[in-house]
């Protein structure tokens, strides 16, 4: 009886020490990566926390200050710059990236039913997006040149010299157009890529079905695809939505956020707090408070797409 | 569906092919020259350093025509054992790029090249090496870059701080009035401004002349211009009305007024009276200028006139150099110059121009080549600086006493006494100087006040309104980068530009 607990106590210690390693291994091997993430997501995440409560002006070379919350008082309550900038975004979010789901959308829907050179035409329209902001920026500021530019060139001569000389980038009124068109331009092609990802692993025995029961085109697109894509859109949208919060290069090249500040985004507006007057701290709490816009406005994303996938699905 | 399938190809790849590979760059100047070397004119007796040991000098500066001057004179380099490593950062970014580098401690530049409003910067953070102890090295011919032949307001406002030199002068910036004198020397156009204004036509004196002058000029397609039939629209004037130095053009309508932009105790002056009637004139001549003059940055103004498309604007005095070359410019020899226009005081016209910008070399303080540094600096800045203000492939404009008298040198002019008469205008144009804020923070000081300014250019603000923003600004930065320290650094400023001669 002894022998067999001893032979059994001296089986039961390696086998305890293999669960203990099964369990430790998975973490000693995600531990790298851990260490990695934190050291430059959560550091640099806590060391710019730490700049909002300091007024830190690298201008004068005096040394950081405490301060409490009085930058994000100062961003809240006192800067109507940072709302105006807000509100720029917030318009290039609103109408920009609407426009690119529903441009995006239309050619996806198009392009699937193309049987011959789908991938040639998804390559061409795939260019916009390979192009670095800021020489789309470039390209834009070429073609909507009030003097030298094709667009005003081609206005011109289409309406027979009725339509002359628009100063597309220097008009209050238009200038914000401006630089949504060319990121419509570029990011449209995007959504299209991602809603025909989206089309090609739709269930055909659905539309088959739908076809079956003598719904039209334009019924089953509106009954039954769009359901079935509003998932992949939202998330494309989402992407969008994120991206233009951080829109800088294009605003940079084509109109450095004027005329006035008609076309300042806040990426741009926080550039020049960082870059320009190198005040640390406030340009930390204007960062945070938009960090927290853009989880605020992620979350009403995700929460829909989870209610809308449900939806599909039920 | 066939149909729709060809066709959507077809129209996607127009549009994509149209607006990715049918969008080649726009000409910026009326046509792109081989850019060349200036003869050299041996004006200036320089010699070689004792040869350093193949070192590299990082040189950083702000890309384009400014930095030509290092590719001119790039076999001068090697012979003194230097292999120059250029950096080109954009125009409006020197100043972040540089000052980001500086407070990293990269020590990647040895050379600086930067605007002069932010030696106030950079030499009381301690980023620049002083150099009055290179300067006084032996021999003179090879070390001294002979700081008493630089004109006083960029001896001592673009070079000292704390009455120390930190940097070298190469670029000398004012502004002055250039206008086609074929237009105002035209008989038709004499008798019919006179028939119009009851007085007779000429370049503008004061700013009220400028909106008038203007007015005249500005003309529609078909109409007749100096007895031509006018192939497209023409305009009498137009400005730098773009977000980033549009400020300058307003400064140019105050400055005659006499005042400063702060007091004594730092409380701003930019909201006065003649502050915003000057503002009120930059916002009434927009209707003198082309449609898209608020998106004119130096280029385009530049342009406006060289292409024949304005008859006068207030520039940089660089552009009369590019007006006469035929590479370009459409308008050789039909060019005039003159003072930016002024302010009647006490029944006189009082001109002030504005300078705004210039550049300054500087040696970095974490340089680990300094010596060698400040030779290559020392080079640009004096031995080839006459052959570099004199080109018309630079936009560096004179800044010493030895740039006025070499007239030959501008060999851009059909004549030495064009050239003449071009440096004399020149010299006025410095003689009504006016300086930007030189201290700490002008970066921010001048941002508020040009997007105030470009807001009123807009029609967001009315002039008064933009100039009570740019007040109540002005007072929350001084407060934050600490109103004492900064009323110290504005005394010292102020007595700076007495120095100068800039103010009384």
């Amino acid at each position: 009886m002894a022998l067999r607990l001893g032979r059994e106590a001296a089986g039961a210690r390696p086998r305890a020490e293999t669960v203990r390693w099964s369990r430790r291994t998975p973490v000693l091997m995600i531990l790298p990566a851990v260490v990695v993430l934190a050291a430059i997501t959560l550091f640099p995440l806590l060391f710019t926390l730490r700049l909002t409560v300091l007024s830190w002006e690298l201008t004068t070379g005096f040394p950081p200050q405490f301060i409490g919350v009085q930058n994000f008082v100062r961003v809240l309550t006192q800067d109507p710059r940072f709302w105006n900038a807000m509100a720029n975004t917030g318009v290039l979010v609103a109408v920009g990236v609407g426009l690119q789901a529903v441009i995006g959308t239309g050619l996806a829907l198009e392009l699937n039913r193309l049987r011959r050179g789908r991938a040639l035409v998804l390559s061409l329209l795939l260019i916009p997006v390979m192009i670095a902001p800021v020489i789309a920026g470039f390209q834009f500021r070429m073609i909507l040149n009030d003097q030298y530019g094709p667009l005003n060139y081609l206005l011109d001569a289409l309406t027979f010299g009725r339509v002359r000389g628009f100063a597309w980038l220097a008009d209050p009124r238009v200038a914000l157009g401006a630089v949504m068109a060319t990121d419509v331009w570029q990011w449209a092609p995007f959504m299209t890529l991602v809603v025909l990802a989206g089309l090609q692993s739709l269930p055909g025995e659905l539309l088959e079905a739908a076809e079956v029961d003598g719904a039209t085109g334009l019924q089953a697109l509106r009954r039954v695809t769009l359901p079935l894509l509003l998932p992949v859109i939202v998330i494309g949208v989402l992407v969008r939505v994120m991206d233009t919060f951080k829109l800088f290069d294009i605003v940079y090249q084509l109109t450095g956020g004027g005329p006035g500040n008609v076309t300042e985004t806040i990426a741009y507006y926080t550039y020049l707090q960082g870059f320009k007057f190198f005040s640390l701290g406030y340009t930390a709490a204007m960062s945070f408070v938009q960090l927290v816009v853009i989880t605020i406005v992620a979350q009403v994303f995700l929460h829909y797409q989870k209610r809308v996938r449900g939806g599909a699905v039920a | 569906m066939r149909w729709n399938a060809r066709a959507l190809c077809a129209v996607v790849a127009a549009l994509v092919l149209a607006l990715t590979a049918g969008t080649g760059s726009a000409p910026t100047g009326p046509a792109a020259a081989a850019m060349q070397a200036p003869k050299e004119q041996h004006a200036i007796t320089w010699e070689y350093p004792p040869k350093f040991s193949n070192v590299t000098v990082n040189v950083v500066g702000d890309a384009g025509h400014n930095l030509a001057p290092y590719e001119f004179w790039r076999d001068h380099f090697p012979k003194a054992g230097i292999t120059i490593k250029i950096i080109e950062v954009p125009f409006e970014g020197v100043y972040e790029k540089e000052k980001t580098e500086f407070v990293a401690g990269s020590g990647a530049f040895d050379v600086v090249t930067f605007y002069p409003a932010y030696i106030g910067d950079f030499a009381s953070n301690g980023y620049l090496e002083p150099l009055d102890e290179y300067m006084k090295k032996q021999p003179d011919s090879v070390w001294n870059p002979h700081q008493e032949d630089v004109l006083p307001p960029f001896r001592e406002l673009y070079n000292k701080w704390a009455g120390k030199t930190y940097a070298l002068t190469i670029d000398g910036d004012a502004h002055m009035m250039i206008y086609r004198k074929d237009l105002f020397a035209n008989p038709a156009e004499q008798a019919a401004f006179k028939a119009r204004y009851g007085r007779a036509l000429a370049p503008p004196q004061t700013w009220d002349d400028w909106l008038r002058v203007g007015a005249f000029f500005t003309r529609k397609k078909g109409q007749q211009l100096a007895g031509q039939t006018l192939d497209r629209d023409f305009y009498g004037s137009a400005e730098f009305a773009k977000r980033g130095f549009s400020f300058a053009w307003f400064v140019d309508r105050w400055a005659a007024s006499g005042e400063l932009y702060f007091d004594d105790t730092m409380k701003p002056q930019i909201n006065t009276p003649a502050a915003v009637a000057a503002l009120q004139n930059f916002v009434d001549s927009l209707k003198n200028a082309p449609p898209d003059v608020r998106g004119y940055g130096y280029d385009e103004l530049r342009d406006a006139l060289l292409n024949g498309n304005v008859a006068m604007v207030v520039q940089w005095t660089d552009v009369p150099k590019k007006g006469a070359d035929p590479s370009q410019s459409k308008v050789v020899g039909r060019l005039g110059y003159g003072r930016v226009p002024g302010l009647v005081i006490g029944g006189k016209v009082v001109h002030r121009a504005m300078m705004p910008v210039g550049r300054v070399v500087a040696v970095a303080a974490s340089s680990k080549n300094k010596l060698a540094a400040y030779w290559v600096a020392k080079h640009i800045a004096y031995d080839m600086s006459l052959e570099d203000v004199s080109t018309a492939f630079t936009g560096l404009d004179v800044n010493r006493g030895v740039h006025f008298k070499h007239p030959e040198a501008y060999s851009d002019f059909k004549t030495t006494a064009e050239a003449a008469s071009y440096l004399d205008r020149v010299k006025e144009a410095l003689a009504d100087g006016y300086p930007e804020i030189f201290i700490p923070g002008a970066a921010q000081y001048e941002d508020a006040l040009d997007l105030h300014v470009n807001k009123a250019l807009a029609g967001q603000e009315t002039p008064k309104q933009a100039l009570d923003a740019v007040a109540k600004e002005w007072t929350a930065i001084t407060d934050r980068l600490g109103r004492q320290k900064q009323i110290e650094l504005w005394h010292q400023a102020l007595n700076s530009y007495k120095i100068a001669g800039l103010v009384k």
